[in-house]
């Protein structure tokens, strides 16, 4: 079977099984390393990416279902010598980096939540970040990092999915 | 000090970028479409004998190139044991245990031949745990542990003990018959903990020119490269570890695995072949924190002073020795810490069982008998009644104390600590008000813990930009030392800007021996090697400055990029300069360091098969949780945690905090919901994110903390490690409070809603050991 879609801004197609994991296509073929695959059960969220702007666990998206959709995964989202996404910029001004693993998925499913809630508490983006889960760091300084995101967006008047792909 | 100005800074960490964009490369993103894959065959029952292993079907499937078997690489490795085979050789030891291995073009060529091998296994009855292990008629789990080769004298062995470890100070007979005191004994039971690191164990091998070459997510280059020479019967010198950045470690990854695997396939096909452990395989295999079982008995006075104490500690090594037989030197100095004790002794035995293999996990060993030992402590307080605080503040280890192995310790220090602790909870407050209609409880509790010093090695090159490269075998697994702390050393030693200082990631090629990034040494150990390299280049740098600036060496200094005359700032020349002239007369301005442990004396005769004596760097800790327990459903909710770290000299206080913030939270899944068991017939059964209940954020809480500076330390500018220690006394503040808030002893971990419920309706029965003999003795070898 023949599944074209859009990955990163460009026509893209794929011949064979539809069943066929996403991130599989993205790593193996694509070589599109930033999407990990962790547990590959939908639980880590380190593999999440956007379908038609939906931050979604490429693990659990079978190829055949992208058919016509536009795949952004973090390669895309601030790519070659562009500036970093806000929300990936306060991640690296919190500090909260460790080993990094978990890092593009957290940037990809939170990087749509700041788009669609400008006004999250902090306990919501806790709530938000239970497909993510980070071994290193203990969560306070990524939630840390989001707050400031909304925070920065809401006092510049912008929402921050203005700069999203 | 000038120095120490200009290295303490908040530096972010320069991998952070890459990092967030995804792209940097771990080692398992590092596959190309021309690797073969290698996939392993793994045992389905926990100890049997290989009857019939049948390769040649296997052999002619499509797109096989390799398939080998523990014949292949004989060799036996271990850590003070030769006793774990790389692909088990006749005998079946543990469930998940790889038997043979298949190379093929396709991941999925390689798995439909695995499963054309023809496997016949004899099963055997199991030794399932150390109370099976332990009986008398027991099964041997190594029929032939009397032959294996003994890497490191000194441990008592025999049969299912892998390793004895004892320590004896002072009279203890004597002290538990003083009329004057009331003895109490408590025993605790501890599960496994499974590291999850997100890069799981993966290797790629090649062989170049006659040598393999193992890229591989790994704690520690040289011990892959000396185990791989062992299991191929090959001189060390013949393998060559790299190692890019690592997903994780925790210390799962501070021994060798699979990694050999990859170069005896590449031997075989002359292609590289790239290793990787699936998740399932990753926790199934995962040389988890050891389940332990813990005695302990304290005599202690009416006035509160602890005269006698006794304990035994079984820690399960599973089926091959590996860490554990290290990790019974630190009952000594865990258990054995924290408090002045007037006479004590402790026998720590590694366990072998048919079960998967354990190994180091972050603050080893210390985790457990820190929860035991406070918990106990609590005990004490409760039967005799003193108040928790003020018998730890009495009891405490402080200036001229003796261990349990006869070691002095120097200054005050955790007393101080908890002194800071009350200042920091005064300055935060308390959270009972949250607990609302919950059972709410607040325990302060200590931990003693070390530097795993060991040797380093590093090489400093001063470029004629200004820069300088650090060679060293240190490996970057998330913690940052190779990316905030080593690069500020290196700057502030060489009047550099951390920028300028080049970290090469490890390669055993290039450096010279390390013991590995583990136990809080990387920032102690290789920082201590390259100050001295930086030593070496700063005098040929004021050597070949002297003579171009017509001064003494010794009234020139190193600042901002520049050599100055000392009290003169913007005299003198730069760096440059002064580098592009060695390199035209006297060659280009390189040094080299090293460092090794002091070897901290114990007193004579106390410890006995200790790997070491005793503490060359203690580390102390004051963890205080505050807790609110839902009676109706048992779930603990933590509330508020602090925490007092004794850090030596905080390089990088930012950094530091966030491994406390990421070790503590560690230690909450260990506490309360991160549980390892295993089934019927061997098997841990939590090998997914489904089963095993890793923290998520909705779980945590921003951890106070207030790091300590000033206790003494031999390591360079006063550090001590920092990122081990965090997660060392979580369990004990969390098990502490949880038995207040319900008035119940909390004697296992981890503290899940139905345990929680069950002690609450006292349904939980008390741990017993039928295999513990009652007098201390018995439990040893003699």
């Amino acid at each position: 079977m023949v599944v074209t879609f859009q990955l990163n801004g460009e026509d893209c197609s794929f011949h064979g099984d539809p069943m066929t994991p996403l991130v599989d296509i993205l790593r193996r073929e694509r070589f599109l390393t930033g999407t990990k695959a962790v547990c590959r059960e939908g639980f880590c969220g380190a593999c999440t990416v956007h379908v038609d702007d939906e931050a979604v666990p490429s693990c659990l998206k079978p190829i055949g279902l992208v058919q016509g959709c536009a795949v952004t995964t973090i390669e895309g989202l601030s790519s070659g010598n562009q500036a970093l996404h806000p929300l990936q910029a306060n991640l690296e001004a919190a500090d909260a980096v460790q080993c990094g693993m978990c890092c593009p998925g957290i940037v990809m499913s939170l990087s749509a939540f700041v788009r669609d809630n400008p006004h999250a508490s902090r306990p919501e983006i806790k709530a938000a970040m239970v497909g993510n889960i980070c071994r290193c760091t203990g969560y306070e300084r990524i939630v840390d990092a989001v707050a400031d995101c909304l925070d920065q967006a809401r006092k510049a008047g912008q929402s921050v999915g203005g700069l999203h792909v | 000090m000038s120095e120490l100005s200009a290295t303490v800074m908040n530096l972010p960490r320069r991998d952070a970028q890459d990092k967030l964009r995804g792209r940097t490369k771990y080692t398992n993103d590092r596959v190309r479409p021309d690797m073969l894959h290698a996939v392993l065959l793994r045992s389905t029952v926990s100890a049997g004998r290989i009857r019939k292993l049948d390769l040649s079907a296997a052999l002619r499937c499509p797109g096989v190139r390799a398939v080998a078997t523990g014949a292949d690489a004989p060799g036996l490795y271990g850590i003070g044991i030769a006793d774990h085979p790389l692909l088990a050789i006749d005998t079946i030891r543990y469930h998940g245990e790889p038997i043979a291995v298949v190379a093929a073009e396709t991941e999925k060529q390689a798995r439909a031949a695995l499963a054309a091998i023809v496997l016949e296994i004899e099963p055997l009855a199991p030794v399932s745990t150390m109370a099976e292990a332990l009986q008398p008629a027991a099964r041997l789990v190594h029929e032939g542990w009397r032959g294996y080769e003994v890497i490191t004298e000194g441990g008592a062995r025999a049969g299912n003990i892998a390793w004895e470890a004892k320590s004896s100070r002072g009279d203890v007979d004597a002290a538990f018959a003083r009329p004057d005191i009331r003895i109490v004994e408590s025993s605790f039971t501890v599960g496994r903990q499974s590291h999850v690191p997100f890069e799981p164990r993966v290797a790629i091998g090649s062989w170049e020119d006659g040598r393999a070459h193992i890229q591989t997510s790994t704690q520690v280059p040289w011990t892959v490269r000396n185990v791989t020479g062992r299991v191929m019967q090959l001189a060390p010198g013949r393998v060559r570890v790299t190692v890019p950045p690592v997903g994780g470690g925790f210390g799962l990854k501070f021994d060798a695995s699979i990694e050999p695997i990859t170069a005896l396939l590449a031997r075989m096909t002359g292609r590289t072949v790239v290793l990787e452990n699936t998740r399932q395989e990753e926790m199934a295999t995962c040389l988890c924190r050891e389940n332990a079982e813990i005695r302990i008995r304290s005599a202690v006075t009416a006035e509160g002073y602890i005269a006698g104490r006794e304990a035994v500690v079984l820690m399960d090594c599973g089926a091959y020795g590996g860490e554990q037989v290290f990790l019974t030197t630190m009952t000594a100095h865990t258990l054995g810490g924290n408090y002045r004790v007037g006479a004590t002794r402790l026998v720590s035995r590694a366990v072998y069982t048919n079960t998967p293999p354990n190994g180091a996990f972050r603050a080893c060993n210390g985790v457990y008998n820190t929860f035991a030992l406070e918990r106990h402590t609590d005990e004490i307080c409760d039967a005799l009644g003193f108040d928790p605080m003020e018998f730890r503040k009495k009891n405490v280890l402080g200036d001229g104390d003796l261990g349990a192995t006869g070691q002095v310790f120097e200054a005050d220090v955790l007393g101080p600590m908890l002194d800071r602790m009350e200042t920091l909870r005064a300055s935060t407050g308390t959270s009972e008000a949250k607990a609302d209609s919950r059972l709410y409880g607040i325990a302060t509790t200590v931990g003693t813990w070390f530097v795993f010093v060991g040797p380093s090695a590093a090489t400093v090159n001063l470029n004629a930009d200004g820069s300088a490269t650090l060679v060293t075998s240190g490996v970057e697994i998330g913690s940052g030392t190779m990316v905030q702390s080593l690069p500020q050393i290196v700057a502030g030693q060489l009047g550099l800007a951390p920028d300028q200082v080049i970290v090469r990631e490890a390669d055993t090629d290039a450096a010279g021996l390390d013991v590995g990034v583990g136990g809080g040494r990387t920032t102690v150990s290789i920082g201590a090697a390259s100050i001295a390299a930086c030593a070496e280049v700063r005098e040929k740098l004021l050597r070949t400055a002297g003579e171009m600036l017509q001064t003494r060496p010794e009234d020139l200094v190193l600042r901002d990029g520049r050599v100055e005359i000392t009290g003169r700032p913007g005299s003198g020349m730069s760096i440059p300069a002064v580098v592009a002239h060695a390199q035209a007369t006297t060659g280009p301005i390189t040094g080299s360091g090293a460092f090794a442990a002091r070897n901290t004396p114990a007193m004579s005769g106390c410890a006995m098969g200790h790997f070491i004596d005793a503490l060359d760097i203690p580390v102390f800790v004051v963890h205080e949780a505050e807790v609110a327990v839902d009676p109706d459903t048992g779930h603990v909710e933590v509330l508020a945690y602090r925490v007092v770290q004794d850090v030596g000299r905080a390089l990088n206080p930012r950094a530091i905090l966030g491994q406390i913030q990421g070790g503590v939270v560690q230690g909450l899944g260990y506490a309360l919901h991160e549980e390892v068991t295993l089934t019927a017939d061997g098997r841990i059964a939590q090998d997914d994110f489904e089963t095993y209940r890793l923290p998520l954020a909705q779980d945590v809480v921003p951890v106070a903390a207030d790091l300590y500076e000033g206790a003494p330390s031999m390591g360079p500018l006063g550090t001590k490690g920092a990122g081990e220690v965090p997660i060392l006394a979580v369990g004990a503040a969390i098990g502490c409070a949880v038995a207040r808030a319900i008035g119940k002893p909390v004697r296992q971990l981890p503290l899940t809603p139905p345990r929680v419920l069950r002690l609450l309706h006292e349904r939980e029965p008390p741990p017993e050991f039928p295999h513990v003999a009652p007098g201390w003795a018995l439990n040893t070898l003699g």
